[in-house]
């Protein structure tokens, strides 16, 4: 045959005609298009028969429901958390970090899933048996036990009211040390200032029925007690067509709570306690206090030589004199005080401060006396005592030893101190510690000075992380030992900041745990029955699910308390309030603090001398009475530092607990986290300008704790002088989706001390800026 | 559906709810906020004064499930009535090649087919308001991490689109009940995943046009508005706020006479 070019069209047009005639292309497109829709790695979810299973998320407290699926195949599996409608407090309704528990509890490369041990020179770790982690675990206690210095044994927990807490403090007091503190929260602060003016600890606001509230500097709707509990008291005062209720929000940032409020009051950071107290002087001089609960209070006015609380802050707050230190307009402040003093049921709200730290002790104070010349205590919408918890104590928590604490307890009144323990033992002073028991709470990242726990961590000789994840305490312990989800064991926890009633909340194994995980409280009571003699008759029990029985044994049927998972106070405990303190009344003048205070001391040459020794300002006149400090970050200003570095709090993110999932990392605002793992620092327009700083620059802020490097985003609503900072971000582990983005806030964050409560502060630190490459 | 910007604190929840409802993924950099999937996003504004002035506000954004064409009238709740009436004509809809994409006369939501999508984007160009994603990427799911997704919804592939459903899931849940219990669709048997999850309640959800429904009564406030009113995609996501900036920020500003003059003006009236 002749190759021309009809033969080469005729050859063509064939083969054409004859791969359409033959089944062969339309069966490559069918196959294709079910290779295309049949990806092995876009999973297939197992269906199956959907139950509800109710539980207390401990990390946030907000009442939820699991929504869990029966699977053939995979078993029983969490496919949500949601909002449990029935919870009294929450009513339904979650936030970020409860719908996204998942993400952390599922995500196997994340969690330890055997106890490991690691080796110190190469990292690397070897996996172990249970027997074996916790004989290697006892046996170090032992040691350090046996050399006659059980005080080396320190331990760091994440809530000393849940049970894993109290295990940890009956365990931590048989073996005989002191040296034990968990994450600091405002909860202990409002105890320790209702304690010194009411005699009371279980402190509440009565938000939801409250029709004109003012919050000093605490971020109400972004990180305040049980946020979804906050949300529906705000929702309540939005009414429809009017608003119910008026909030106004004394910080210095345009925050949410700020921008959400009836009335934004713009201070220079730090001042909100003094402005607490210009609102009493104002109240004072109006004459628009409550007559009979102030007649009936204690310390008010002046007795002999004795100056009360009246003209104390008559003479050191007047109202001039602290809108121009604060930077607020005066009629603004007078018109507040005025609405506040007027309203119906009005409260002032104290609370954590935006960096999530415990507070300072005497602003906490100032807005009690403003509460208390209010009158609002006890009454609906105001200040109130919440009932104690029926709880059945589970142990002894007293040290039976008489060894000096790390921290000089006279140092404050509550020595739940991590920082300053964690101080003292890098310095050594006056002893050094052998074995680190970290107990949940991952301290290596939260801190509360995050470069300080890890130094501690790696300085001392044996470090145990008792933990769900691999996280930032893991990568430095010696011994990890995997720990259960709350979704996975049995666990409880206690009223959140704030709540006007207690509240309890459990959780019980609703899934399967990861293998091998076991809850926290088991490996406590495992090692001490390991450790035997005394040790072992403090931690009686066999297992976590007892010593919750135990524990909840008022609450009615154990079975049904579980299934619940709540307890709440009935109602709210309106009506007169017993004044526990020295007088019976409520204290202006703290009689309970002064009369703690000279006991220490022994003579009023001694107790000046000490009071100055605490940091307390303002000499004996001031220390019993609420006053105002500049914060201790003020000082430092000038020293090269002209800056202050705050911190932005969010629910998109978390401190303290459980770490941001990858849900939360993703709905981050470009105001937070940009250009993938870029932190973004908010400054004021016209401070940037001054520092010859553009939108976008990438700035390094340095303290002297540490730095963060960090691109600019200039923000109107900051205030003047100010870098603030989100909290929460730069995780070194969680996954590729959080690990890495952003960076620690509390790697820069100086903690000191509050100088009468004793716990850890770090809610300004003074910072230079300086723009880098990059 | 209803948002009430003055409640919104913009905690973020009813996006992250939205997430672990509709099975979305988590991408390597999801700063990207082109490419990140969120159905359910939160912007942030503010009234551009200088401190101490300033003030933000949150705009949670679903798809609008616009109806497009022409409004109804007020008592129709700006909807028009009867399926066929007029045909809908939502943006997205009108642009789609494969029919991945559809209006439902009955429920007034606009569907999203992802087996059925053909990757072409259209959709995602003719969309306002940037409801619609384009999976770029195949999800990097986390060892272990697939346990938690829900059965009753498929994650996707790469290369298509996918958009909020208003959690049609759900309403096919409540009316597979409602067959077999023998009633209706109560107004509290469907419910979005969103409205649930909101703590403050900023979420309302409904039936427009059912008088009886809370979204019919709050459309007809003095402060309720629409996004981008003007482009009469005739969305079916209200918002409503108290500040006036707020209004006036989101694009157009139509009081009360207005809204009624326009549905008027745009029903041939």
């Amino acid at each position: 045959m002749q190759w021309d070019r009809r033969a080469f069209i005729k050859l063509a047009v064939g083969g054409v005609l004859g791969v359409h005639a033959s089944p062969l292309m339309w069966k490559l497109m069918d196959d294709s298009t079910i290779w295309t829709q049949n990806w092995s790695w876009v999973p297939v979810p197992e269906d199956g028969a959907v139950a509800f299973a109710n539980v207390v998320n401990p990390q946030t407290g907000t009442g939820a429901k699991a929504r869990l699926v029966q699977g053939r195949v995979d078993g029983t599996r969490a496919i949500r958390v949601e909002g449990n409608p029935e919870h009294p407090l929450s009513k339904g309704g979650v936030v970020p970090q409860d719908a996204s528990a998942l993400q952390l509890l599922y995500n196997t490369d994340i969690r330890v899933t055997a106890p490991l041990l690691r080796d110190r020179a190469s990292g690397r770790y070897s996996k172990l048996s249970w027997p074996e982690a916790l004989d290697i675990l006892a046996g170090n206690l032992a040691e350090v036990a046996k050399q006659g210095k059980p005080e080396a044994i320190m331990a760091l927990g994440q809530d000393p009211e849940s049970a894993t807490g109290q295990l940890l403090l009956s365990l931590m007091a048989a073996l005989g040390s002191p040296n034990l503190a968990f994450t600091p929260n405002a909860g202990e602060t409002l105890a320790l200032a209702g304690l010194a003016m009411m005699g009371q600890t279980d402190l509440g606001f009565d938000l939801a029925n409250s029709d004109y509230v003012i919050s000093f500097g605490t971020p109400l709707l972004e990180n305040f007690g049980a946020p979804v509990a906050t949300r529906k008291a705000f929702a309540s005062w939005r009414g429809f067509p009017k608003n119910s209720g008026f909030l106004a929000q004394i910080e210095s940032r345009a925050s949410v709570t700020a921008s959400q409020a009836d009335m934004w009051l713009a201070c220079r950071p730090g001042t909100e306690g003094a402005l607490a107290l210009a609102m009493c002087s104002i109240m004072i001089q109006e004459k628009l206090y409550d007559q009979a609960a102030v007649k009936a209070s204690f310390g008010f006015a002046d007795e002999g030589d004795f100056k009360g609380f009246k003209t104390f802050v008559l003479k050191n707050y007047r109202r001039e004199r602290v809108a121009q230190m604060a930077g607020v307009p005066l009629e603004k402040l007078v018109k507040l005080t005025l609405g506040f003093a007027k309203a119906k049921r009005a409260v002032a709200v104290c609370g954590p401060g935006n960096s999530s730290d415990p507070g300072r002790m005497y602003d906490f104070m100032a807005v009690l006396a403003l509460n208390a010349l209010k009158g609002n205590i006890g009454k609906p919408g105001g200040v109130l005592v919440q009932a104690p918890l029926p709880l059945k104590a589970i142990g002894s928590t007293r040290v039976q030893s008489n060894v000096r604490p790390l921290v000089d307890p006279a140092q404050g009144l509550d020595s739940n101190n991590p920082d300053a323990l964690a101080k003292a033992a890098l310095a050594g002073k006056p002893y050094g510690i052998k074995t680190l028991l970290l107990v949940g709470g991952n301290f290596v990242y939260n801190g509360p000075q995050a470069g300080v726990m890890e130094e501690l961590a790696r300085k001392t000789p044996f470090v145990v992380a008792l933990t769900p994840y691999l996280d930032e305490s893991a990568s430095v312990a010696d011994l990890v030992l995997p720990t259960t989800h709350w979704l996975e064991g049995w666990g409880d926890s206690t009223s959140p900041y704030g709540s006007p009633v207690a509240c309890y909340g459990l959780h019980r194994p609703l899934i399967k745990a990861v293998p091998q995980a076991k809850d926290a409280g088991d490996v406590l009571l495992q090692v001490a029955s390991r450790l035997g003699g005394k040790v072992a008759k403090a931690l009686p029990y066999k297992n976590m699910e007892e010593v919750l029985a135990v524990r909840t044994e008022a609450m009615g049927e154990f079975e049904e308390l579980a299934e619940q998972s709540f307890w709440v106070q009935p109602k709210p405990a309106y009506g007169p309030v017993k004044f526990q303190t020295p007088t019976g009344r409520f204290e202006f003048f703290s009689m309970g603090l002064f009369k703690l205070l000279s006991g220490r001391a022994g003579n009023p040459q001694v107790l000046e001398r000490m009071v100055a020794m605490m940091g307390v300002g303002g000499g004996l006149e001031a220390a019993f009475l609420p006053h105002w400090e500049a914060p201790a970050a003020a000082d430092d200003l000038g020293t090269g530092m002209p800056l202050l570095l705050a911190a932005v709090p969010s629910l998109r993110t978390t401190w303290g607990g459980d770490a941001i999932t990858p849900y939360m990392v993703k709905v981050l605002p470009d105001t937070m986290l940009a250009d993938m793992d870029k932190l973004v620092v908010e400054m004021n327009p016209q401070t940037a300008h001054e520092l010859h700083l553009y939108e976008g620059d990438m700035i390094r802020v340095d303290s002297v704790a540490g730095s963060l490097t960090a691109k600019l985003s200039l923000f109107a609503g900051a205030a003047p002088g100010v870098v603030y900072a989100p909290v929460g971000l730069g995780h070194s582990a969680f996954g590729f989706q959080v690990e890495g983005k952003g960076m620690n806030f509390n790697r820069a964050a100086k903690v000191t001390t509050d100088p009468m409560s004793g716990l850890p502060v770090w809610e300004l630190t003074a910072v230079s800026v300086e723009k880098v490459q990059g | 559906m209803v948002i009430d910007l003055d409640k919104c604190t913009g905690c973020g929840a009813c996006s992250v709810a939205c997430m672990s409802e509709n099975n979305i993924g988590v991408l390597h950099n999801e700063t990207d906020k082109i490419r990140s999937i969120t159905w359910m996003r939160v912007y942030q504004i503010d009234n551009g004064k200088s401190f101490p002035d300033t003030e933000v506000a949150f705009i949670p954004r679903p798809c609008m499930h616009c109806q497009g064409g022409k409004s109804g009238t007020p008592g129709q709740a700006f909807f028009q009535e009867g399926p066929m009436d007029e045909e809908a004509h939502p943006p997205c809809v009108s642009v789609c090649p494969a029919t991945a994409t559809d209006y439902d006369e009955e429920t007034g939501i606009v569907s999203q087919i992802p087996t059925r999508c053909i990757g072409c984007r259209y959709c995602v160009a003719a969309c306002p308001y940037h409801a619609r994603y384009f999976n770029w990427y195949d999800v990097p799911w986390p060892k272990g991490s697939p346990r938690a997704l829900s059965p009753f919804v498929s994650p996707r592939m790469r290369g298509v689109v996918e958009k909020c459903t208003f959690c049609y899931q759900r309403y096919q849940a409540a009316r597979n009940k409602a067959l077999v219990d023998g009633g209706e669709v109560g107004e509290m048997d469907y419910q979005t995943a969103c409205t649930e999850a909101c703590p403050s309640g900023a979420i309302t959800f409904g039936q427009l046009q059912n008088p009886e429904h809370k979204v019919h009564k709050l459309i007809s406030s003095d402060y309720t508005f629409r996004l981008l009113e003007q482009l009469h995609t005739n969305p079916k996501v209200y918002y409503m706020s108290k500040r006036e900036w707020v209004r006036k920020k989101a694009d157009n500003y139509v009081t009360r006479h207005n809204k009624f003059a326009q549905a008027a003006a745009q029903s041939g009236h």
